[in-house]
C-alpha cells in the first residue's frame, strides 16, 4: 500500500494528469486548430529556448539558489554571437556560436564565484545586480541597433526546420540534451553530490564534499545553458537587440517550480522539466488559440504555479491533521 | 598608542552599531562625484527633487523591508501597484464630472475645464485597500499554505498583471479620465516642500514607530531571525508574517498611486521590473534577506543611493557612446554598494575578534 501511494502520489503524475485535462479540454474546444502534430511545431516558440534555461535554472534550484540574470546571460551572449560573425564579415560562423556559448559560460562562472565568495549575499541580490550588468554590457555593444545576418541555413534548418514529417529541430536538440543532464543528475557522483548540496549544505561539506566547487559548477553549467538558450531564439528570431530574452528568468523559475523544483532546494527532476514543458505547450498554445492575448496567458500561469504547490501542501496538511485526529481517538479508547 | 587603538576600537564600534554611518558616506561620495561633473547637482533644486523621485521608491522599500524582516520576499509589488492604481483609476473615471466654464479676461474668452469626481483621499483609499487585499492574499498563501515567497509572488505576479488587464481590458488611464485633484497632488508644494516627500517623511516617521516601539512590529524581527524560538515565546508567525504582507500591500497601493499621478498616466503593466529596484534599496540599506535585521532609517539612505545613481547619471553629461553605458553603471554601482557593505562588516567583526585576543 505504502509502496503504491508512493508510485501514483509523486509530483510527475499531477503534472501528466493536468496535461491530460488541459489537452482534453482545448481539443473540445478547438477542434481541429489544436492537434498533437501543431503542438509539437508550436514547442519551437513556447518552449525550447525556455527549455534549455529552465534545466539551468532547476540545478540552481535543486542548490538552495536562485539565479535570475539567465535572460541577461543569454542577451550579452548571443550580442556577441551577433557582433563576432557581423554578417559574415567577422569571424567563422561556428567560432560565432563557441563565443556565444563562452561568453555563457563565463558570465555563469561570474554568477557562481560571486555567489561563493559573498556567502552573506543571497544569491538572488547577487544575480540581481549580473542582470543589470550583462545587459547593460550587451546594451553598451549593440546600442540601439541589433546585430544579425546569419547564414539562411541557421533559421532555416535550426529555428524553422522540420524532420520526420513535422518534429522541429529545435526540439530534437532539447531532447537530445535532456538525457544527458537526467543522467548528469541522477546517476553520477556529481548529481548526487548537487542534491546532499542542496538538501543540506552543512552535512553535505562535513561528508567532505566541496560545496563551493560543485556551486561554481552548477552557474556555470547554467550560465552555458543559456547561451544555448539564447541561440536557439536567436535561429527563430534571426537578429539580436539588447532587449532579447527580456523576463525570461521568470518563466525559466516558473518552468522549474512546475518540474518540482523547491526554492528551498534538494528537490528537481529533469523527467519533471520535460514534463511541464509539455503541460506549458499544451496550456499555451490552447489559450492563445483560443483568446490571443499574453496577458491572459500569465494568469493562467500565475494561477498554474501557485495551485500546483498550493494544492499538494493543502493535501498534505489535510492528512496530518486527520493522523493527529485518529491518534487522539486511540489514545482516548486506550 | 594605546589611545590611538582605543580610538579604533571607539571608531569600529561606530561602524558596526550605526551602518548608516557607511552608507552616508557612500551616498556623499557619490553624490560629490556627480557633483564635480556638474555642480548643478549639488543646488538646493536638486537635492529636493532627488528627495520627490525616490519618494515612491521608499514607500515600496518600507514595504518590502517588512517583508524581508519576516523572512519572506515579494516580487509581485509591481502587480499589486498595477492592480491597485487601475482599479482606482477605474473608479476615478466612472465618477469623473467635467464642466466647462467660459471666462472672459481682458475681451479674451478662455474656456476652463475642470475635472471632479470622488475626493482625492478616497480613491487613495480604494487603492490602498486593493493593494492591502493582494498582499493578504500572498502572506495568506505564504503563511498557511506554506508555498515558498518567490513562489507564490513570481505566480501573484502573473496573475495580477493578467487582472489588472482584464479590468482595464487593455486600455492606459491618461490624464483626461483622471481628476484635477488627483493630478495635482504629487505636483503640490507645502512649506516648499513637495507633497510626495512629505509622504515619504511620513512613512518614514510612521514605519520608525511602528518597528521600534509596537508589539506587533517588534514580533517582525523575532520572527524573522529565528521562528521556532518565537513560536515558542507564544508570538503568532503566521499572523506576523501576514500581517506584514498586508503592510507591503497597502505601501505598494500608495506607490501605485504616486506613479499614476506622477506619470498622468496608468498602464496595465505599471512599473513592470521596478521590483528589483526596491530589493536593491532595501539590500543596499543593510536589511538582511533571510530575515530578521533591518532598519528603516538605513533602507532610506539604500533609497536615496539609488535615486542618487538614476539621477545623477543623466547629469554626468555623458555624450555620445558614453550615454550607453548607464545601464552597466547602474549594476555595477549596486553590486559595489552591496559587496562593500560585506566587506565592512567583515572588517568588523575580524577587528572586534581581534580585540578579544587582547
Amino acid at each position: 500500500m505504502k509502496t503504491l501511494r508512493r508510485v501514483f502520489f509523486r509530483w510527475e503524475w499531477l503534472v501528466i494528469g493536468l496535461t491530460v485535462l488541459v489537452y482534453l479540454f482545448f481539443q473540445a474546444k478547438l477542434g481541429d486548430s489544436y492537434t498533437v502534430l501543431k503542438l509539437l511545431d508550436q514547442t519551437r516558440v513556447y518552449v525550447v529556448d525556455i527549455g534549455f534555461m529552465a534545466i539551468g535554472t532547476m540545478m540552481v534550484l535543486i542548490l538552495g539558489d536562485i539565479d535570475i540574470s539567465v535572460g541577461s546571460t543569454a542577451a550579452l551572449s548571443t550580442t556577441v554571437m551577433g557582433v563576432a560573425y557581423n554578417a559574415g564579415e567577422g569571424v567563422p560562423f561556428w567560432a560565432a556560436i563557441a563565443l556565444a556559448l563562452l561568453t555563457g559560460i563565463l558570465c555563469g562562472l561570474v554568477n557562481g564565484l560571486l555567489v561563493v565568495k559573498f556567502k552573506e549575499l543571497f544569491p538572488m541580490i547577487i544575480t540581481l545586480s549580473t542582470l543589470t550588468i550583462y545587459r547593460g554590457i550587451a546594451y553598451i555593444i549593440l546600442k540601439d541597433g541589433s546585430a544579425g545576418g546569419f547564414p539562411g541555413w541557421f533559421s532555416k534548418t535550426l529555428g524553422y526546420g522540420r524532420v520526420l514529417g513535422g518534429v522541429p529541430v529545435m526540439l530534437l536538440c532539447l531532447l537530445a540534451v535532456m538525457p544527458l543532464f537526467y543522467v548528469l543528475l541522477h546517476h553520477t557522483v556529481f548529481g548526487r553530490r548537487l542534491f546532499a548540496t542542496g538538501t543540506n549544505i552543512t552535512t553535505a561539506r562535513y561528508s567532505g564534499i566541496r560545496t563551493d566547487r560543485i556551486k561554481v559548477v552548477v552557474f556555470t553549467i547554467n550560465g552555458l545553458l543559456a547561451a544555448v538558450g539564447g541561440v536557439m531564439l536567436l535561429s527563430r528570431t534571426g537578429s539580436v537587440k539588447y532587449n532579447i530574452a527580456n523576463g525570461y528568468e521568470m518563466q525559466a523559475i516558473a518552468v522549474a517550480v512546475l518540474s518540482g523544483a523547491s526554492t528551498s532546494g534538494g528537490k528537481g527532476s529533469v523527467v519533471g522539466v520535460l514534463l511541464s514543458l509539455i503541460l506549458l505547450t499544451c496550456l499555451k498554445n490552447g489559450l492563445m488559440i483560443a483568446y490571443n492575448d499574453s496577458f491572459i496567458l500569465n494568469l493562467a500561469i500565475g494561477v498554474l504555479l501557485i495551485g500546483m504547490v498550493l494544492f499538494p501542501n493543502i493535501y498534505q496538511a489535510l492528512r496530518q491533521r486527520r493522523q493527529v485526529k485518529q491518534q487522539q481517538l486511540l489514545s482516548l479508547h486506550s | 598608542m594605546k589611545k590611538e587603538r582605543h580610538l579604533q576600537a571607539s571608531l569600529t564600534a561606530l561602524f558596526s552599531r550605526h551602518r548608516e554611518i557607511g552608507l552616508l558616506l557612500i551616498l556623499i561620495v557619490l553624490w560629490g562625484v556627480v557633483g564635480l561633473r556638474n555642480p548643478l547637482f549639488l543646488s538646493g533644486d536638486k537635492i529636493l527633487f532627488i528627495l520627490k523621485d525616490t519618494a515612491p521608491l521608499f514607500v515600496l522599500a518600507a514595504g518590502m523591508m517588512c517583508v524581508l524582516l519576516v523572512g519572506s520576499i515579494d516580487i509581485s509589488i509591481t502587480g499589486i501597484m498595477a492592480l491597485s492604481a487601475m482599479i482606482a483609476a477605474m473608479v476615478m473615471r466612472n465618477s469623473l464630472v467635467v464642466t466647462d466654464t467660459t471666462v472672459i479676461t481682458d475681451g479674451v474668452e478662455t474656456v476652463v475645464r475642470t475635472k471632479t469626481g470622488l475626493p482625492l483621499m478616497l480613491i487613495v483609499l480604494i487603492a490602498m485597500g486593493i493593494g492591502g487585499l493582494c498582499g493578504a492574499a500572498n502572506g495568506a498563501i505564504i503563511a498557511y499554505g506554506k508555498v515558498l515567497p518567490v513562489v507564490t509572488t513570481l505566480g501573484m505576479q502573473y496573475i495580477l498583471y493578467g487582472f489588472s488587464h482584464v479590468v482595464s481590458s487593455g486600455q492606459a488611464v491618461y490624464k483626461k479620465d483622471m481628476t484635477d485633484a488627483f493630478v495635482d497632488f504629487t505636483r503640490v508644494d507645502i512649506l516648499g516642500i513637495n507633497a510626495q516627500t512629505w509622504i515619504m517623511l511620513f512613512c518614514l516617521l510612521l514605519m520608525f514607530l511602528f518597528a521600534t516601539y509596537f508589539r506587533a512590529g517588534r514580533h517582525m524581527y523575532a520572527v524573522g531571525s529565528n521562528r521556532e524560538a518565537a513560536e515558542m515565546r507564544g508570538i503568532n508567525a503566521n499572523r506576523t508574517i501576514l500581517l506584514a504582507h498586508i503592510i507591503m500591500g497597502v505601501l505598494a497601493g500608495l506607490a501605485g498611486v504616486l506613479f499614476g499621478s506622477h506619470d498622468t498616466k496608468i498602464t496595465q503593466d505599471l512599473k513592470m521590473g521596478y521590483e528589483m529596484y526596491v530589493i536593491a534599496a532595501c539590500v543596499i540599506g543593510g536589511v538582511s534577506v533571510t530575515g530578521g535585521v533591518g532598519k528603516i532609517t538605513a533602507v532610506l539612505l539604500g533609497a536615496l543611493v539609488i535615486g542618487v545613481i538614476n539621477n545623477g547619471l543623466p547629469m554626468m553629461r555623458l555624450t555620445g557612446d558614453a550615454e550607453f553605458w548607464k545601464k552597466l553603471i547602474q549594476g555595477l554601482l549596486i553590486l559595489i554598494a552591496v559587496i562593500s557593505n560585506v566587506v565592512l562588516r567583515r572588517m568588523t567583526v575580524r577587528r572586534e575578534l581581534k580585540g578579544r585576543k587582547i
